[in-house]
């Protein structure tokens, strides 16, 4: 057996390493590791095993964290855009399916079955992507918001940090743009106008499950939320507990009256 | 606890290191103390609730769920002879944690997915300890592997269990017993509780490797 160890490669006996951080990046092997390392690396690398150790992993760790932060939003963006590609090109294959099959009774159809059906295989990955980044730059914004609209918000918006930084006022109708210049240009005319007051939250369900009339409390309370949690994601990005519960409250409350 | 003095009802760590994520330095017979308060910490929460947790000071730890450091840093207080391995996979507490990990001599931080330790299982060794606080799904399932590719035989597990991550649709209770259930087959369990009033919907659950 071979094991791929971070300070060089073990084969019944070590081959040391003469670039750790390449070896510190490849120390992955698929089975645990019979003996323990810490031990035998000792008596390669002496009394330093330690400091090598700490030292290798500080350097390597830096580098990659660094790199996931400058691509993390951009990661997120163009997963939300194929994301909405999929679903319009898988809407649409679904139409011209059904158009045939009014038409003629063809084996194409078959095969328009299996692309559709490949599709939203690769449509469902994409979500499961989306939700696992979207945990880890913004577990605020998925707590609240849920990570498909936590990350339509940022594709929105531009970045996380736009979305941190815009009023939660924009944060409420952001996406329900065509209605608002609709709404703009009626009033421009005189005319009486409904001013949308939700855009992309209206998917969330405290929005949706609620009465109409409440549906504009609910989405007004929603986007405050989703401001401070998109600015403890882009400030600190850890979890802040009981945020999630007030927005329970505040939607049990309206569900109530 | 080892390095553990109660300053009034709140624990602090002895320590040579100044603040980290702005708790109050305490002075006691020429030593400084960091506060640990049970409110940010889920082992200090355990502390306050009077459950044991032990240390010699040279144990060596696996740690996942890291986040920016802050129950690592007191660990690191408390075993200022051994070693943590401190896994977490979100980029910005992690640049936290790498600056608590430079400051010390016994941290290593490791930019990684604890669901994944192959990934860096020719960098941890075999550990005393192991500490899981990541609220996530298959948490259980995580733990257990970790706990193959790395606990020692008759080495500890702490895992921290937030009910709502693992499944939202539950009671509280149901999910505790199902998790224990799991652990069970694997761990002798030592203790177990809520951590209210500190930690709402959570429970730990200290044990060791049969
Ligand atoms: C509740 S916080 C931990 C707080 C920390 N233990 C403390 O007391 O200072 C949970 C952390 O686990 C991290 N996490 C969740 N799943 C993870 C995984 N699979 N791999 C690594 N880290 C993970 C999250 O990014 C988050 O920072």
């Amino acid at each position: 057996m071979s094991y791929n160890l971070w300070f060089g490669n073990f084969n019944g006996d070590v081959e040391p390493s003469n670039n750790l951080k390449r070896s510190f990046k490849s120390a992955k092997n698929n089975s645990p590791i019979p003996f323990n390392i810490s031990e035998l690396g000792m008596k390669v690398l002496g009394g330093d095993y330690y400091n090598l150790l700490r030292k290798t992993a500080i350097e390597v760790a830096e580098e990659r964290v660094e790199k996931e932060l400058k691509s993390d939003d951009k990661y997120v963006i163009a997963l939300v855009k194929a994301l909405e590609e999929l679903e319009e090109a898988i809407n649409t294959l679904k139409e011209k399916k059904e158009d045939l099959e009014v038409v003629r009774e063809t084996e194409v159809i078959g095969e328009f079955i299996e692309g559709i059906s490949s599709l939203e295989k690769l449509k469902s990955k994409v979500e499961k992507e989306i939700e696992a980044v979207m945990e880890r730059i913004a577990p605020n914004l998925v707590e609240i918001a849920s990570p498909k609209i936590g990350a339509k918000l940022i594709e929105r918006f531009g970045s996380l940090e736009n979305l941190a930084k815009a009023p939660a006022s924009k944060i409420q109708i952001i996406g329900a743009e065509r209605s608002l210049y609709k709404a703009l240009a009626r009033l421009r005319k005189g005319k009486e106008a409904k001013m949308p007051k939700h855009g992309i939250i209206f998917m969330h369900g405290f929005v949706r499950n609620l009465p109409k009339s409440k549906r504009g409390k609910m989405a007004r309370f929603l986007a405050a939320k989703i401001s401070i949690a998109s600015k403890i994601d882009f400030f600190r990005g850890e979890l802040e507990e009981g945020l999630y519960e007030s927005l329970k409250n505040r939607y049990e409350e309206l569900r109530r009256t | 606890m080892r390095n553990v003095k109660f300053f009034g009802s709140i624990p602090a760590t002895r320590s040579k290191f100044g603040s980290h994520y702005g708790e109050k330095i305490f002075e006691l017979e020429g030593e400084l103390y960091r506060e640990w308060t049970p409110w940010r910490s889920k082992l200090s929460a355990m502390l306050m609730k009077n459950y044991k947790v032990e240390f010699l000071g040279n144990e060596k730890i696996l740690y996942l769920g890291a986040a920016s450091g802050t129950t690592v840093s007191h660990l690191a207080d408390i075993v200022d002879e051994g070693f943590i391995y401190a896994v977490e996979y979100s980029a910005k507490p992690f640049k936290k944690l790498l600056e608590l990990a430079k400051n010390r001599q016994n941290i290593i931080p490791i930019f990684g997915d604890a669901s994944k330790p192959w990934e860096y299982s020719g960098i941890v060794e075999k550990v005393d300890l192991l500490y899981q606080d990541i609220s996530q799904r298959n948490q259980v399932e995580i733990l257990k592997m970790n706990s193959d590719f790395f606990l020692k035989k008759k080495g500890r597990i702490l895992m921290m269990v937030k009910a709502k991550s693992v499944d939202s649709t539950l009671e509280s209770s149901e999910v505790f017993s199902k998790v224990l259930e799991e652990l069970y087959k694997k761990f002798f369990i030592l203790s177990t509780d809520t951590l209210e009033p500190y930690h709402k919907d959570h429970i730990f659950v200290y044990g060791v490797k049969d």
